[in-house]
This record gives structure tokens, sequence and C-alpha cells, in this order.
């Protein structure tokens, strides 16, 4: 395929930017008596947009399928496992997405939308579980790596002959350790951004799965948070994490 | 595969398949209807029209500011009847783009007490008007390949005696009153098969030409039927709507069929 121009724009982040922005508003003005009006509009407004993403979502499965059969050819073990678990459990996510999609518009009847609900969610939590665990090991080899580093290693012990009193109050070791962590995140955007969307991203699942009953409000902050980041490492691919 | 991931990620590409897949509902419904199908499967099938409908309008939202800008390009262009008809069809286009937006917020809910009809009628004829420049550019740009391919053959083969009017031989030999006008058929359709030979000839090379040219001729049975003018019915708007929705995802997979500017 020959094409000199890059590809337009895709919009898909924005709406779920939208959508969790209105989840957010409707969850706190759900007590404002004057604005019931606002809160019909918003509520109508989240409904459209999550059925519309639904129906955009329908040709990402086998996006992910490509997407697992790179990864299994990743010469790190370690993270092409990581990532082919992600993405196998993202299609399976996909294909119930796509079964609830066709039973709203109806499409297929005899289906118990509760129990895919659970699946979908399931196989999504899975999908995050995967690439946080990717993101811990990723910021484990930037640590050690950071700690071989012989210029490193200076900066440390002069932060530590710095804040002496810092030192005996926190547990040594343990400051070294943040110090490293901090100083490798900071070091490499990219994955700090990948770590902190997958945190906000796995309280959605966590409170429909009910393993983490938070409110409606933190998973509409939760997924906003979450998709403007996406739209960040949208807008800015260096801020991407690579692969 | 990889170009799969590459369409798929662009929204206009998805715009266009599910544009294929609403007109691919608005033909079943209508086959389903003579067909005499139960009326349950209709309805589905027009709800999932609708709803389609409404989710391409959200995909659109952003595209009248596209469309000014397409129009602000346009006006740079060299020729001066390109530069009319696609500064006009980019104006028309941006504006059935902003009645459109103005039609999913008031179908959201979004815009309370919208009058619906007047809005769908406004939009279509935006639509058409931008339909029509578009096919009269097509036009345009087929003249002039049609006289420029002339051109090049009068002067690759200077006339030759066989291809003058047979009438010299035949008005020196005894004519009768008839003679004219029997000898003016045969020529005239000759005439007419060296012509529809040359836009035969001149379409099959410039593929991206007669993409647009289909697409547009297509496209324009749509608000024709819907404004009333020239109404056609849904099986055939539904079936114009999906070839014309076929054509432009083909445009999008092979970027050279595109017809520049």
């Amino acid at each position: 395929m020959n094409d000199n121009f890059p590809p337009p724009p895709s919009v898909f982040p924005y709406f779920r930017a939208t959508q969790y922005a209105c989840a957010l508003s409707i969850y706190l003005l759900r007590n404002n008596s004057e604005r019931k009006d606002l809160v019909a509009k918003l509520i109508s407004l989240e409904a459209t947009m999550s059925a519309g993403r639904k129906l955009f979502r329908l040709g990402n499965t086998i996006n992910s399928i490509e997407a697992a059969k790179r990864t299994m050819r990743l010469s790190d073990r370690v993270l092409g496992l990581c990532l082919t678990a992600a993405n196998i459990n993202r299609a399976l996510y996909f294909i119930c997405d796509n079964a609830l999609w066709a039973r709203s518009v109806g499409l297929i009847r005899d289906i118990d939308k509760e129990r895919w609900s659970l699946n979908a969610s399931r196989c999504y939590f899975l999908s995050l579980v995967m690439h946080l665990t990717r993101d811990v090991y990723v910021v484990l080899q930037l640590m050690a790596q950071k700690v071989r580093d012989k210029h490193f290693r200076q900066k440390m012990d002069q932060h530590v002959s710095e804040n002496p009193e810092v030192v005996d109050v926190v547990v040594p070791q343990l400051d070294a350790f943040l110090f490293v962590l901090l100083e490798s995140l900071k070091s490499h955007p990219a994955v700090a951004l990948d770590t902190l969307k997958n945190i906000c991203d796995l309280f959605i699942p966590l409170d429909r799965l009910g393993i983490y009953q938070s409110n409606a409000g933190v998973v509409g902050f939760c997924g906003l948070m979450s998709s403007l980041i996406g739209i960040l490492t949208l807008t800015h691919p260096e801020l991407r994490i690579k692969p | 595969m990889d170009s799969w991931v590459r369409f798929n990620a662009q929204s206009q590409a998805k715009e266009r398949v599910i544009r294929a897949a609403q007109y691919a509902c608005t033909l079943l419904g209508y086959t389903l209807k003579k067909g005499g199908a139960a009326a349950e499967l209709h309805k589905t099938i027009s709800q999932l029209e609708a709803h389609m409908s409404l989710t391409r309008k959200l995909l659109r939202l952003g595209n009248s500011v596209e469309a000014l800008e397409a129009a602000k390009r346009a006006i740079h262009l060299s020729d001066s009847v390109l530069r009319l008809c696609l500064t006009i069809s980019h104006l028309n286009k941006a504006m059935y783009f902003a009645c459109d937006n103005v039609l999913w917020a008031g179908k959201t809910g979004l815009i309370s007490k919208l009058d619906q009809q007047k809005w769908t009628q406004r939009s279509f004829r935006y639509y058409l008007f931008a339909l029509i420049l578009n096919l009269t550019r097509d036009v345009y740009e087929l003249r002039l390949l049609i006289e420029s391919e002339e051109r090049y053959r009068a002067s690759r083969s200077p006339p030759s005696p066989s291809t003058t009017l047979p009438a010299d031989s035949l008005s020196s030999s005894s004519s009768s009153p008839a003679a004219p006008a029997t000898i003016a058929l045969p020529v005239m359709s000759a005439w007419l098969c060296r012509r529809l030979h040359l836009l035969g000839m001149v379409l099959y090379n410039n593929p991206p030409l007669l993409l647009d040219l289909l697409k547009n001729s297509c496209d324009i049975f749509i608000p024709l039927d819907r404004l009333g003018i020239y109404p056609t019915g849904s099986g055939f708007v539904g079936a114009c709507g999906l070839a014309s929705s076929v054509l432009s995802i083909l445009t999008i997979i092979n970027p050279w069929l595109k017809l520049k500017p």
C-alpha cells in the first residue's frame, strides 16, 4: 500500500473522554435539583456515546489478534508473554462487546446480557493486569539498568549525603529504592504515563466486578484521566510506550 | 492484515463502512417488505439503520471544519472552473455537515424542540447542491480529457481519405431526394460510435475520474429521493448508497484512486 500522506487523525479517544466526562458530571450533579434538565441531557449524551462506541469497536477483535501475533515474535520473552496474553484477553473482551452490541440493537435476542457483560469486564480486567505486569517488568529493568550505571550511583550517593535526616527517619533501603524508582520514571515518561493509565483504567472493571466497589464518580474520573492520557499519547507519539 | 489495522484506525474509513452497512440495511428492508417478511424483522432492520445513521452523525461532528479547510485550499487552484466548482461544493458540504451536527444534537436530546423534518430537508438541499457541483466538475474534467485525446489523435495520424464523408462519391452519382437523409444516419451513428469509443477510452485510462463520476451519479439519487424531486423508492436508494459507499471505501484503501485536487 503506497500512502505518502499520514492517515487522518482518529477521533475515537475523544469520544471515550467525552463519555467519562459525562459520567463524572452526572455523578457530581446528581443531587442538584436545579440542574435536572442538564443531567437528563448528559445521561442521553452518555448513552449515545456508549452505543456509538460499541458500534465503532466492531472491527477491533481483528486488531487485537494481529497485535497478539506481532507480540508473540518479540525478542524479550517475558515482555512477549505479557503483551500476547494482554492482547488475547483484549480480543476476547471485544468479542463479548460485539455480542452485547448485537443484543442491544436486537440482532441477537437470546443471550444473557448480564453474563456476557460480566465476562467482558473479566477479560478487560485480565488484559489490564497483564499490561500492568509489563509496566512493572519494564520499570524493574530500568531500575536495574540505572543502578548499574556508575554516573547514576554518584548521583545517588550525593542524594544520600545531602539528606541525612531523611535517611535516618525513613529506612535507607526504601529511600534509595524510591529514589531509583522516581529517577527511572522521570527519565522514561512513556512508561510512567502507561502505568498511570492502566491503574486508572483498572478501577472500571474492579467496580463492575464488585472486587473493589467505588462509586460512579470515581469510575468516571478514572475513565476520564485514562482517556486524557490516551489523547496525550496520540498527539505526542514520543510519549507512547513501545512496543 | 497490516493494511486492515491502518484502515480501521481511521475514523473516516469506519464511517464509510458504517454507511455501506446502513444502505445495505435500507436495501434489505425494502426486499424484506417486498418479500412479505415478518414485521418484527423489518422493525429490527429499520432500528439498526437508525442506530447506524445516528452513530455516523456522531463520527461526522468535525467534518464541517474539514470541509471549510478544503474550501480554503480550493481557492488557490489555477483552473478557474475547477476553482469555482470545488470551492462552492466544499462550502455546501460544510453547510450540510453543520445541519447534520444540529440534527445529531436534536436527536440526542441536547437541543430540545428541534424541527427535525425542516433541518433534514435543509441538509439534503445542501448535499444536493454539492453533488451537482461535483458532477459538473467531473463532466468538465472529462471534456478536457476528451479534447486533449482528440488533439493527440489528430496530431498522431492526419485524417485519411477513408474517414471523409462518403457523400462525395455518392453525390456524383445519380441521387434521389431521399439520398442525403439515408447517408446522414450511418454517418451520425459512426460519429456517435467514435465519440462513445473516445469517452470509453478516456474513462478507462483515468480510473479516479471514472470512480468519482460513478460515485457522484449514485449519490445524487439519495437527496433527489429524500427531497421528493425524483422519488425512486427505498430499494433503489439503498442500492445506490451501497454502491457509492463501496466505491469510496476503494478510494480510501487505494489513495491513488482518489481524484485530485
